[in-house]
């Protein structure tokens, strides 16, 4: 008789711990399903608008069901300031995102494997650089663009976006050539190679999960980045952001223009991201990569 | 190969008062060929003075010397040495060739083809052969060590530079690759470095031993001459597992008082003592022994605190029964012989097995007596490896 009431409790337990583990699935997917939800639904809202007819766009109550037309694409391909604008920030958030790696990759390796004089309180003053807000360091930036002659120059915007970044991937590079053992420049030093050789060769390789991760965040930080173009580019070096906020005039808003521009302006991240997909989750676990 | 000398050398880390030596004034030499094991604890400086050899430190004072060159100035990649790293150290981008092939590459001016050639041989030879297009990262712990010795066997070096590169291993791997090292050692009979703080692969693996601590050497001599004829207390202690048993006391007549017991010095013993008055008394667990009852009148009452018994053999954790602290002592036994916590016992520690060091320096002041054949094979060892020592 105990034996079976024994039983019976053990089978009842094991029922509750089932249950529990069900409803724990059902709550737990049906708050990523929410979440996705409010993620997800302004792009589809953006997106399904840059396929309504201008007059569409906007209307209240929404038309859930519509046509699809690419009537504001064509629209859009057609104004080649927008094209000129989009090639600006191609060029120019590239660019930014080459001299950026070029600088602050070496300077990250250089703070994590030398001791130099007072070397925390360099990392301080880089970080002090994204303390301010931008809104209070963009009106001393304009003079010294214009005094410098870099004042609407493609090249006065990517040293912007540098100085943007520079410290963003100072910081995580070190931190990421942290976790990188010493052990793997000796051995390639015992190996023959020069001290550069070793940091070529074995180092940078080992660090490029780190390298592609801050290339990403750096590469979307310039590509939405709108204050400082706003004051610092008039015409000739008018980033892609500036053009999709000209559609936001003082009298009405065009909204179909706005969300293709918005969607087309998305596609070289969503690019981006693809092509160096494989590298992010690696970075993302900044210095864990090699096991110790 | 090359032999190796290292002559005064001391290496300081950081400035002025706040400098902390990590190697203290070492010199020796090391033959062309041989096996050396530098061991001690953490902190001893023995994996600084193996950098140092590799050029991956640079000493404070004194020089090294490979073959007949003196190499302070040359950096690791001028010193023509391979060396393995506790962590392996493998190019994690790299597959297993493409880091085995590295060195050559860097050091050589070896054809593509000779190099492939060399690396599969050595692949093969060190049963790694089907790995070569693997990542380190795919490998287990015992496949990255085969492939970090297959990294330094392939440069065909002048010197091995081994810093505790069996450390990561679990213990039944750790000992099969103990006997692949002797083994490689022998047959390719280069020079060997090798550091470690694990007594049981310091005795088992080198021609000789550098006992170090504090940066300070203690000892050089074959792991015999170490074990049986210790130059002082922190050797006789390090070597030997469990660790010697210690026990302070001070000379009255011809007797040592220690706390719990006395013991009657020997004529030799006395003479050995000269004058001084604070002894440390050693004995291995090995060699002492527990009676039941009291047999020749040398022993003394002891009570046993704890038993490990390790299968063919039990250690035994006992106090003196008249002791005043709490300090034990460890006695091994015959497995099979039944001792239970509590039980008082009759501790013999026979004269013949005792060391005696000096309680203020360390310094050993008696060593304990061998077999006949054990003491001259041991003198031949002492002879060899004191014509190396400096």
């Amino acid at each position: 008789m105990a034996t079976q009431d024994a039983q019976s409790a053990t089978s009842s337990q094991r029922l509750d711990k089932e249950t529990r583990e069900k409803l724990v699935t059902v709550v737990r997917h049906t708050v990523l399903l929410g979440w996705s939800f409010v993620v997800l639904f302004p792009l589809y809202w953006l997106v399904s608008m840059s396929l309504k007819p201008p007059g569409q766009a906007n209307s209240l109550p929404p038309d859930w069901i519509f046509l699809p037309t690419v009537y504001n694409y064509i629209q859009l391909a057609q104004q080649s300031d927008f094209l000129a604008a989009f090639a600006n920030s191609v060029v120019m958030v590239a660019a930014s995102v080459v001299l950026v790696l070029l600088i602050g990759v070496p300077a990250a390796y250089v703070l994590s494997r030398y001791d130099i004089p007072m070397q925390r309180d360099v990392l301080v003053w880089i970080l002090s650089s994204r303390m301010l807000p931008p809104i209070a360091v963009v009106i001393p930036f304009f003079v010294i663009f214009r005094a410098l002659n870099l004042f609407d120059t493609r090249i006065g915007m990517v040293l912007m976006y540098v100085s943007i970044n520079l410290s963003l991937v100072v910081w995580v590079m070190k931190a990421f050539f942290d976790g990188i053992p010493e052990t793997l420049e000796e051995a390639a030093r015992v190996d023959g190679a020069t001290q550069f050789q070793g940091f070529r060769k074995v180092v940078l390789p080992a660090a490029k999960p780190g390298i592609f991760s801050v290339a990403i965040i750096s590469f979307i930080f310039a590509w939405i980045e709108l204050l400082f173009g706003l004051v610092l580019t008039s015409f000739e070096a008018v980033p892609v952001t500036l053009f999709v906020y000209s559609f936001i005039g003082s009298r009405s808003i065009e909204w179909s223009m706005l969300a293709a521009a918005s969607t087309a302006m998305i596609i070289p991240v969503v690019v981006f991201l693809v092509a160096v997909n494989k590298y992010l989750a690696a970075g993302l676990s900044f210095g864990v990569v090699i096991k110790e | 190969m090359a032999s190796i000398t290292i002559d005064d050398v001391t290496k300081r880390f950081g400035d002025g008062d706040e400098s902390v030596v990590a190697v203290d004034d070492v010199s020796l030499d090391i033959e062309d060929g041989e096996f050396v094991v530098f061991v001690g604890p953490s902190g001893s400086g023995k994996s600084t003075l193996m950098r140092i050899v590799a050029g991956l430190e640079t000493q404070s004072e004194g020089d090294v010397e490979i073959g007949d060159a003196i190499v302070n100035q040359l950096g690791p990649r001028a010193r023509d040495i391979a060396m393995v790293f506790q962590n392996y150290a493998l190019y994690p981008n790299m597959t297993v060739e493409e880091n085995m092939s590295f060195g050559l590459k860097m050091s050589t001016d070896m054809s593509a083809d000779a190099i492939e050639q060399t690396v599969t041989s050595t692949a093969e030879m060190m049963d790694i052969g089907e790995l070569l297009d693997n990542t380190p990262g795919e490998l287990s712990g015992g496949q990255q060590q085969r492939v970090a010795l297959g990294r330094a066997i392939v440069r065909d070096p002048n010197v091995f530079l081994m810093d505790e590169p069996l450390s990561n291993l679990d213990a039944k791997l750790r000992a099969e690759m103990r006997t692949e090292i002797n083994r490689l050692q022998n047959d390719l009979d280069v020079t060997t470095l090798y550091v470690t703080h694990d007594q049981t692969e310091a005795m088992t693996m080198g021609d000789r031993l550098v006992v170090l601590n504090y940066g300070e050497l203690q000892q050089v001599g074959t792991p015999l001459e170490c074990f049986y004829r210790p130059a002082n207390q922190f050797v006789a202690g390090f070597l030997g597992s469990p660790s010697m048993n210690f026990f302070e006391g001070h000379v009255e007549g011809g007797t040592l008082r220690a706390d719990g017991f006395d013991f009657d010095l020997t004529e030799r013993m006395q003479s050995s003592v000269e004058g001084r008055s604070n002894l440390v008394l050693g004995a291995r667990p090995e060699d002492i022994t527990l009676h039941d009852e009291p047999t020749s009148g040398h022993e003394f009452e002891a009570v046993v605190d704890v038993v490990e018994p390790m299968g063919s053999i039990s250690y035994v954790y006992l106090r003196a029964a008249q002791q005043d602290d709490d300090k034990t002592f460890i006695v091994e036994t015959d497995g099979q012989r039944l001792i239970s916590e509590g039980a008082e016992v009759y501790v013999e520690i026979p004269d013949e097995d005792v060391h005696l060091f000096d309680a203020a320096t360390g310094e050993t002041i008696h060593q304990r007596r061998l077999d006949a054949d054990a003491e001259i094979a041991l003198e031949e060892g002492v002879q060899t490896a004191s014509s190396s020592a400096k």
